[in-house]
């Protein structure tokens, strides 16, 4: 009598996994795209508009002493991967309130709501790279070997950014003022990280704190391909290990709290 | 007619509990306690103990007042809650008829809707390619597939929803007073359509406060009162205990 019903094949879950995590990472993009008329620009103006502010800023009123020649490609190299954290980090806050009745009606895996943040925000920084290379290119700055720790700087990223997000997503359903905690930290930690300067610019006792800062290493890594000077290997080891460590917390906060989350959205 | 097999759908021991106040304040360390070792005082158990089985084919219909756990429970068959004592576990696929506007986005088409929430609900693009046209069809809305779904009058939103979770192919299906929307012509395109799906062999799981759609499609009742299954058995004696349990108000 279930004849109909037993026909289809069942996919494995991780394919059912990823299948989910890229519908609903198209989903905010397209979104995004669909709703603007911009669309696409959005995505570069918001960081250009701010790379000009800091090059005005910095380069033409301070004449600055930080950072590395040219200084625009220096600040689009830690300012775009910025972008990814920073969006992907405020964003989470609302992971779960902005979809509480998606999240009350169907069962995936509770992670993707944080992961396709994390996934959707990393696109766009992909798909604002070539703002970097135009620059490159009209700067004329040199491209190292160091290059080919690109997508490394990428992959650490995606763990500290899933991280950190699977911390804060849960922790905001139940503590609202969290939100604006994290916005106000945020704003700190853009100050506190490597990109209007160098760590190389820090005072000395300053260096060791800086390399906790997982996005010190991060930055130098994404740096090393026009700047090889600027990759400092202890800042990229503390700043993995400090990436893994605080994915692990993640995973760890996300389990013990999603029976909690459930029940409260 | 008791439909025999292996059950699709085990519930052992079950309970949930809320708390009472919603702004009641909770610390950190709460979160990472061993939930046995808590202490809440602001807290109530939704549901406690609860246990049954249902095999495949089986029409389940819930009854019970107001706030005694029956919506509690079909979330905890579908799985978008987890309880805290005993274990839910489903044998294949829920279609879940609760909240089924939820997964829909303003911004977006019908068109891109239809695909996200299928697709949500585990269809893939090739399954869902195939069933559009029906799914369209069916909701009567094939002049605005391409209308951004907030432009959609309410009426439209129910039926393109209703015709996309009933078109998914999962064995278990559960319905939560959704059936109350919508005009009576397509109220009864509904019950039709699950009275289809039932035909098909698939297990229903229905929450409702109306006798006639209950003894329309389910043979067996679980009664819930207080956050407890006091009835497990034909819907007619359950029917018929709540009835006495709480005897209508004559109205005043």
């Amino acid at each position: 009598m279930s004849t109909a019903l037993a026909e289809r094949p069942r996919r494995s879950s991780s394919a059912r996994y990823r299948q989910t995590l890229w519908l609903l990472t198209s989903r905010d993009l397209r979104v995004r795209y669909s709703t603007s008329a911009l669309g696409y620009v959005w995505s570069i103006l918001d960081p250009l508009v701010m790379a000009g502010i800091y090059y005005f800023v910095f380069q033409v009123v301070f004449h600055r002493s930080v950072g590395a020649d040219p200084y625009i490609v220096f600040l689009l190299s830690g300012l775009l991967p910025w972008m990814w954290f920073n969006g992907a980090v405020s964003d989470s806050t609302r992971a779960f309130i902005r979809e509480a009745k998606l999240v009350r009606s169907t069962k995936i895996p509770r992670t993707i709501w944080v992961f396709r943040l994390v996934g959707s925000k990393g696109i766009e920084f992909a798909l604002s790279l070539p703002v970097l290379a135009l620059f490159a290119l009209l700067g004329q700055a040199e491209l190292h070997w160091q290059v080919v720790f690109f997508p490394l700087a990428m992959v650490l990223q995606t763990v500290l950014v899933a991280g950190v997000g699977l911390i804060v997503a849960p922790l905001v359903v139940f503590f609202r003022d969290l939100e604006r905690a994290t916005k106000l930290a945020l704003r700190f930690l853009f100050y506190a990280s490597p990109i209007i300067y160098s760590t190389a610019d820090l005072p000395e006792s300053l260096h060791v704190l800086a390399s906790f800062n997982p996005l010190s290493g991060i930055f130098g890594l994404y740096r090393a391909a026009f700047f090889p000077d600027q990759l400092d290997l202890l800042e990229v080891l503390v700043g993995a290990g400090m990436c893994v460590l605080l994915l692990g917390v993640g995973l760890a906060v996300f389990r013990s709290s999603e029976r909690a989350v459930l029940k409260e959205i | 007619m008791r439909a025999s097999g292996p059950p699709v759908i085990r519930v052992d021991g079950v309970g949930i509990r809320f708390r009472r106040n919603r702004r009641g304040r909770r610390s950190f360390k709460d979160l990472f306690a061993d939930s046995s070792r808590r202490s809440r005082p602001g807290e109530f158990w939704a549901l406690q103990d609860v246990s049954f089985e249902v095999a495949a084919g089986e029409a389940i219909g819930v009854v019970g007042r107001n706030g005694q756990g029956k919506s509690t429970l079909l979330k905890l068959v579908a799985e978008v809650i987890l309880p805290d004592t005993g274990t839910v576990s489903v044998d294949g696929g829920v279609a879940p008829l609760i909240e089924i506007t939820g997964g829909f986005v303003a911004d977006l088409s019908v068109r891109d809707n239809v695909y996200l929430t299928a697709g949500l609900h585990g269809m893939s693009k090739a399954e869902i390619d195939e069933r559009f046209d029906e799914i369209i069809d069916f909701a009567e809305i094939a002049a605005f597939v391409d209308t951004p779904y907030k432009h959609l009058s309410s009426g439209m939103k129910v039926r393109i929803a209703f015709a996309v979770i009933s078109r998914l192919d999962e064995p278990v299906i559960l319905v939560d007073e959704v059936l109350a929307v919508g005009d009576k012509a397509f109220r009864e395109k509904c019950y039709r359509r699950i009275e289809e799906m039932l035909a098909d062999g698939r297990t229903l799981f229905l929450v409702s406060h109306n006798e006639r759609d209950l003894t329309r499609f389910c043979e067996r009742g679980l009664y819930l009162d207080g956050g407890r299954l006091v009835f497990d058995g034909p819907l007619a004696e359950a029917l018929e205990r709540y009835g006495s349990d709480h005897p209508p108000r004559p109205s005043a």
